[in-house]
């Protein structure tokens, strides 16, 4: 296409290096300087878009982030895919592959046409509310017609960034107010960032009619812009948008790095650049210098393409080089409305005619198109456009404002372009981000932001126009925010700004029409979503009075638009409706993120193998080559199973490895379970008051098990405590529940008993264990260590200190297989010796390495709970049928001991811990299953428990299950079914949960 | 506390010992393991390791003369201080517990020696040498790597020499400190150690980043 729209001179774009793109699968033309929606302008592409509900056709209305109808799907290749970009914000590169993410297709214009009968105001509301059956249709139409955008199905190529920064003063805006409150505050030496979403900083100078110090403003610009990035203490982010401010001043910056560069982030020196960077900034004060958005008025068919925003018009004409179309009417009720005509004048095309709701006007602006014969007509507004793929005329009338009619017969003016502004409204979105309502100022006709602590609006921001009051405030706020940081003496020298004269403006929202809102033809007042005044309108006649009922009725202002356009228009319709004030209406909160932020800058490198940490014991690389298959525990990395030269099925290595224990020794490395070294003068009285079982008279050299409850009563830990001295103590817990149960200690020792003279030091990561279990253990150790390892001096439950494999090292003769076993614990930078001696002298014994599945297999023959298995936060001590490790009598009360005496946990149909032993003995069992006593009775069935662990057990030769059965224990011998998805039952008995080694003869030998 | 069961946990030189880094730092080391890293690289990373860690706890009153006397360094008492001195180094963790950084081998005489000068009062030292390691990094762009991984301000008017703090640090916490004007060091847990190390050579690695390995106790007191 040629760039039938563009100026021979003029503007910030370089002519000099076109650039070429395809939109929509047709080769486009622009140049560098030039955004997607300039060069789509620029080649007389006139649709865009389909609209989200109605799929009218529609064009570009603005210039920047308020955009509602250029939303594009970016990307020349499937995994580089955007989808939602702004075709305003978007940079031009050579070979930028855009498409309308609602295109121009047949079928789907057809059943927006066809539906819209069908989908008046409130529909989405209604869908939600009734019928619920009903919505899984109207989703899947809502969401084929919705046309947001999709995501990549390819993965990524390119990496994101995330920064963490700090500042002084965060100045959010580069425009004439943030450009001079950050040279104040650069100048004082305070730490500074400057941000600004678009490609230049500058704002609304770069295209200004205004001069500064008698030159064009660009070059105020370019010298203060020069300035800052000469200085250490200022960070300058262009294409950065604040995208959400947080609490505290912490606000989350999106600066898009290579996106103005190519579909990919391109390399330098070998390097490729992060496509994106998230910077997650704490600022002391933050000014806020987002300026202001046009607001357009609301006549009838405004969102035909060619009508635009009045400001819009002047930027590509100025900025860009481009005139969006041939004959102009502008419709206004204030005097910057007049820029667009002198600017579409001055680029030599036909101004048709100015008309201004205004009875009377004066303005400097409006004497320079006086002057120049521009056709002016006061008291009236455009009504109506005319044309249906683009603008072929306005339909114009008198109006009177306060009664809201027309007030005589409307004419019709060709034209091609209709450029409307009601008004600015100040950009408050960040300032309403932590749920501060803006406030209305009737002077200014405009929601300035609420005071927050820490946030200076400045400019336009805070409903200040003139450009010298503008250039004031902002250097203001900069050096206020920056006092305590630096040289206070410093100042800047502020340019000098001609003072215009201008009139006052008309406070001008919804155009009235002949005919009433609800029949004259659609005035749109939020077109991303397709709200019309009139569902507005229906909204308050339905009884939906408070604003944020009207947002969700209509859906005024939702998703990535977040009401940029049409929120303050709408609430001056819903005001109108309800004959009240806008102050009284309010606004609705908008809400980050101000616009999209992609996926990728969200995740920054916390992506594929640095998704999660992944924590390894000192024996990972031993575990790995010998193959290992590796199961996560909380972030460990612990061994599962080991399959023999990696072909073995899970099963079948699980069966050897089991074997090998029973029958002759195997090696588990318990590196994870968590270890804490606890000293002091009390620790055996406040680990009598932590567990539920007696501590007083535990031995030197003895290691006993313990339960921990919550105050609920419910089990929340368990583990084997040893006694090394009278003041020190190795507490040990769950691999997953070590930090929890840390921070329980601290918490109950400095809030509760602070007199206790205890201490907790984490040693988890200090110590490398190696359960060797099995009956050969004794020999195989015997072979490396000094220790006397004599049935009779060193028994079950006694701890040794010696030499293994030459390493100093405490062991344990504790036993969670019900086998003889030794816990060797060893400094961690000497496991992999230890391990590999252990496997130099372990072939003749059959030592053999196993993994978390068979150690789940071997507890569980013993009747061994696995906390968060068989328990699960609702789950007592005597549930577990462990009344044995309860110490009811111990004189000072223990956490959780009150709560076992409540009538809840002394019911005795709680679901108690049993065995499950299949009649079907070949059968595994599911975990989870749920277990009912009468398999006959109808659906619904009446549940009495689940099975809480179930395993195929080699040992005895059939599949068994821990379970949890209502009043189990007193169902031993009873029969319990398991009915199963796809109608088979499964019945099992009620047996004991200790199914090998009843008297746990096997541990003492 | 006295009545503790304590031992030389320590093997003697002839056992192999392995560092928390020992694997990951040939499988993915930068610079070939023994050789001088790149000469100029913006950001270099270099693993102290087998140093001896002590946590010691306690109130200041109980530990301050004992500290000076056996360690030889102040005690710390502000808030996220650090004292380094000679190849040793006390740093502050919270209001009753410190982490003292010791040359390989002297941890246990130093436990031994403590507990002796402090007696029966009430305190807590643990050796924990096997369950953490001290990875530095140096050069012009350190400070931009540890902007990637932490949201603690590390700008020098905020974190200056002889500051140490406990902070996140990618998804993990680490403690960081600044025991000179050249170095940051990070104390990292042995189980998070090669999570870090991936982290930070991917965060490291548009500045050309370089790894090495330092066993030598000489090489502490540089």
């Amino acid at each position: 296409m040629n760039q039938v729209n563009r100026l021979a001179k003029g503007g910030r774009i370089d002519r000099g290096r076109p650039l070429t793109f395809s939109f929509n699968g047709q080769t486009c033309h622009g140049y560098t300087g030039d955004t997607l929606a300039s060069a789509l302008l620029a080649n007389g592409v006139d649709i865009v878009n389909r609209s989200f509900k109605y799929s009218r056709p529609r064009g570009i209305v603005a210039a920047g982030a308020e955009e509602p109808n250029a939303i594009m799907q970016l990307g020349a290749t499937e995994a580089t895919q955007v989808p939602n970009v702004r075709a305003t914000q978007q940079a031009l590169f050579d070979g930028l592959c855009a498409r309308s993410t609602n295109p121009h297709s047949g079928l789907l214009s057809t059943i927006g046409e066809l539906f819209s009968p069908m989908i008046p105001p409130g529909f989405y509301y209604k869908t939600f509310m009734a019928p619920a059956s009903m919505w899984m249709t109207y989703e899947k139409l809502i969401r084929k017609a919705a046309g947001l955008g999709r995501s990549p199905r390819e993965i990524d190529p390119d990496h994101y960034e995330h920064s963490k920064q700090h500042c002084d003063v965060l100045v959010i805006g580069a425009g004439p107010a943030g450009l001079a409150a950050a040279l104040a505050a650069g100048r004082s030496g305070a730490r500074v960032i400057l941000c600004d979403e678009q490609e230049e900083l500058g704002g609304s100078l770069l295209c200004s009619r205004e001069m500064l110090d008698g030159k064009q403003a660009s070059v105020w610009v370019a010298a203060v812009v020069a300035e800052l990035a000469g200085m250490d203490n200022v960070l300058l982010l262009p294409r950065t948008t604040a995208n959400g401010l947080h609490d505290h001043q912490f606000v989350t910056l999106y600066e898009r790095r290579t996106e103005h560069l190519g579909d990919r982030a391109p390399e330098v020196n070998g390097q490729q650049l992060a496509r994106a960077c998230m910077y997650h900034v704490r600022a002391a004060q933050i000014v806020l210098a987002t300026g202001a958005h046009e607001r357009p008025l609301v006549y009838a068919k405004n969102d035909v393409p060619g009508n635009l925003l009045a400001g819009a018009v002047s930027t590509y004409i100025r900025r860009y080089g481009v005139v969006p179309g041939k004959r102009l009417v502008v419709s206004t009720c204030h005097d910057d409305g007049y820029r667009a005509a002198l600017d579409w004048a001055e680029a030599g095309h036909e101004v048709v005619a100015i008309v201004d709701a205004r009875e009377r006007a004066d303005g400097h602006w409006i004497e320079m198109a006086r002057a120049q014969g521009l056709n002016i007509i006061m008291g009236s507004a455009v009504i109506e456009a005319k044309g249906k793929n683009r603008v072929t005329g306005a339909r114009i009338a008198s109006i009177d404002v306060a009664r809201f009619q027309t007030t005589g017969p409307a004419s019709e003016l060709s034209c091609d372009t209709i450029a409307s502004s009601g008004g600015f409204s100040p950009v408050v979105h960040l300032s309403s981000h932590t749920n501060s309502r803006p406030v209305w100022r009737e002077d200014i006709l405009g929601f300035v932001p609420a005071e927050l602590p820490g946030l200076t609006p400045v400019g336009g921001a805070c409903g200040v126009y003139a450009l010298g009051d503008v250039l004031k405030g902002g250097a203001e706020a900069g050096a206020e925010a920056a006092i305590g940081c630096g040289d206070t003496s410093a100042s800047i020298d502020l340019p000098d700004v001609e003072r215009l004269k201008t009139g006052e403006a008309l406070g001008l929202y919804q155009v009235p029409h002949e005919k009433p809102t609800l029949r004259a033809p659609k005035q749109f007042v939020d077109l991303q979503n397709d709200v019309t005044a009139a569902a507005i309108e229906l909204a308050t006649r339905e009884g939906f009075e408070a604003i944020e009922h009207v947002k969700r009725y209509t859906a005024l202002g939702f998703g990535t638009d977040q009401g940029k356009l049409g929120n303050i228009n709408g609430m001056a319709i819903a005001a109108r409706c309800l004959n009240q004030t806008i102050a009284d209406t309010g606004t609705t909160i908008f809400r980050p993120n101000y616009t999209p932020v992609g996926f990728g800058a969200i995740a920054g490198r916390h992506r594929r193998d640095l998704f999660d940490p992944e924590r390894y014991t000192a024996l990972h690389e031993w575990h790995r080559a010998r193959g290992a298959k590796f199961e996560d525990v909380g972030q460990w990395k612990r061994p599962w199973y080991f399959p023999s030269n990696n072909e073995e099925t899970m099963h079948d290595a699980v069966v050897r490895e089991c074997r090998a224990v029973r029958e002759k020794v195997g090696m588990l490395d318990a590196s994870t379970l968590g270890k804490i070294d606890i000293q002091g003068k009390d620790v055996r009285e406040f680990l009598g008051r932590i567990y539920t079982n007696g501590w007083e008279k535990l031995a030197v050299g003895k290691a006993r098990y313990g339960l921990m409850c919550k105050d609920d009563g419910m089990v929340m830990d368990d583990g084997v405590t040893t006694c090394l001295a009278d003041n020190h103590f190795l507490m040990t817990t769950t691999t997953g529940g070590a930090a929890r149960v840390l921070e329980w200690l601290e918490l109950w020792h400095q809030t509760e008993w602070p007199e206790l003279d205890v201490s907790f030091t984490s040693v988890t990561d200090h110590w490398a264990t190696m359960v060797i279990t099995g009956p050969e253990a004794r020999r195989l150790l015997a072979e490396v260590t000094d220790i006397d390892l004599d049935r009779d001096s060193f028994r079950f439950m006694d701890w040794r200190v010696g030499m293994v494999a030459g390493v100093p090292a405490r062991v344990y003769r504790i036993s969670f297989t019900g086998e003889l076993s030794y816990e060797v614990n060893v400094q961690a930078h000497y496991a992999m010796h230890v391990c590999k001696t252990l496997f130099q002298h372990g072939d003749k014994y059959g030592l053999t390495p196993y993994g978390t599945e068979t150690m789940h297999v071997l507890r569980a023959e013993k009747g061994f709970i696995i906390v968060g298995q068989e328990t699960d936060g609702s789950v007592t001590p005597e549930d577990l049928g462990m009344q044995w490790c309860v110490g009811y009598n111990k004189p000072f009360s223990w956490i959780g001991k009150r709560s076992l005496t409540r009538p809840d946990t002394c019911r005795e149909d709680r679901k108690q811990m049993v065995g499950l032993k299949p009649l079907d003995e070949m059968v595994v069992l599911q975990e989870g299953a749920q277990i009912v006593f009468d398999p006959q009775q109808p659906i619904p069935m009446t549940m009495v428990g689940h099975v809480t662990s179930s395993y195929y057990s080699p040992t005895l030769n059939h599949g068994f299950a821990l379970a949890l059965v209502k009043g189990g224990q007193k169902r031993i011998g009873e029969r319990v079914y398991c009915p199963m998805t796809g109608g088979v039952t499964h019945a099992a008995e009620i047996v004991s949960p200790i199914f090998y080694d009843p008297k746990g003869e096997r541990q003492n030998v | 506390m006295s009545n503790v069961a304590i031992f030389e946990q320590r093997a003697a030189d002839t056992i192999a010992a392995e560092s928390p880094l020992h694997y990951s730092l040939h499988r993915h080391a930068v610079s070939a393991q023994g050789a001088d890293p790149k000469e100029g690289s913006a950001v270099a990373m270099d693993e102290r390791a087998f140093l001896g860690h002590l946590i010691v706890r306690g109130t200041a009153g109980v530990l301050r003369a004992a500290i000076k006397q056996v360690v030889g360094i102040a005690l710390p008492e502000t808030a996220c201080g650090l004292n380094v001195e000679g190849g040793k180094s006390i740093q502050w963790l919270s209001p009753d517990e410190w982490l003292v950084i010791l040359p390989p081998g002297e941890e246990f005489a130093t436990e031994n020696a403590l507990r002796q000068a402090l007696g029966d009062n009430a305190y807590a030292v643990v050796n924990v040498s096997g369950g953490q390691t001290v990875l530095t990094l140096s050069g012009p762009s350190a400070h931009e790597v540890l902007m990637k991984s932490t949201p603690c301000d590390v700008h020098p008017h905020a974190f200056p020499v002889g500051r140490g703090v406990s902070t996140v640090f990618a998804k993990t916490t680490v403690l960081l400190r600044r025991p000179d004007a050249k170095h940051w060091e990070l104390v990292i847990r042995r189980s998070f150690a090669d999570y870090l190390y991936r982290w930070l050579l991917d965060a490291g690695e548009e500045y050309g980043i370089t790894t090495k390995h330092t066993e030598n106790k000489d090489n502490n007191n540089e």
